[in-house]
């Protein structure tokens, strides 16, 4: 199994405070699947940089605010 | 697999099983064939060109008529072009996969050079060529079901 990568997110969380938009919503909003979606929320997957900025705008925060690097 | 956890299964995840099978099964056919034959003439069977084509034929129909039924079930998945992640999935795939139809290959070569039996040759050869693409798709899955 491939090691996960030290990149943290709060996806889930920000899902649920922003009126628990779902993750198939999530998905579109940004140009993916629902299955990349899970697998950037499980810290199995690291998005691009694109994405991360697409994903930070849904939640109108900054990057930063959404990922972290895990110590 | 229940219904629920089928539907979480990646469109293109749902294709390599089924392009994983359809090859497995007609390069099990054909490896058949070739022993069979090879059996019954005491030495390496020649290549049959009509049913290197109707291998071919079958495989593709098999392939639409499967890939249509699949992208029938999930139309809006179908449409959507890879993602992102599924793209890195499908070079990755295909760069391993171009390991294992190496090795094969150059097994043939050798076995040429040796016994110059350009027969086996052949055969080795299109089991590579089988056998690369098999991979890549088994590469596939296996990928997505690591980052899933």
């Amino acid at each position: 199994m491939a090691k996960p990568p030290p990149i943290t997110n709060r996806l889930r969380e920000l899902r649920e405070q922003h009126g628990g938009i779902s993750q198939s919503a999530l998905a579109e909003a940004i140009g993916v699947t629902r299955q990349t979606v899970i697998a950037i929320e499980l810290g199995k997957y690291s998005p691009s940089l694109e994405s991360a900025f697409r994903i930070a705008r849904v939640f109108d925060l900054g990057v930063e605010d959404v990922f972290g690097w895990e110590a | 697999m229940s219904p629920a956890a089928l539907r979480n299964v990646p469109f293109r995840e749902k294709t390599a099983w089924v392009m994983a099978a359809i090859l497995a099964a007609g390069s099990a056919i054909y490896l058949n064939m070739v022993i069979s034959a090879s059996r019954a003439l005491g030495q390496t069977a020649p290549p049959v060109v009509g049913f290197v084509i109707a291998y071919f034929v079958v495989i593709v129909i098999a392939s639409v008529l499967f890939m249509s039924a699949l992208a029938a079930a999930s139309p809006k998945e179908a449409n959507t072009p890879a993602d992102e992640r599924e793209k890195i999935i499908g070079d990755k795939a295909g760069n391993w996969s171009g390991y294992v139809m190496v090795v094969p290959a150059l097994g043939a070569l050798w076995h040429y050079a040796v016994n110059t039996d350009g027969n086996m040759l052949f055969h080795l050869v299109f089991l590579s060529l089988m056998l690369g693409q098999i991979s890549d798709y088994v590469f596939q899955i296996v990928l997505y079901r690591q980052a899933s």
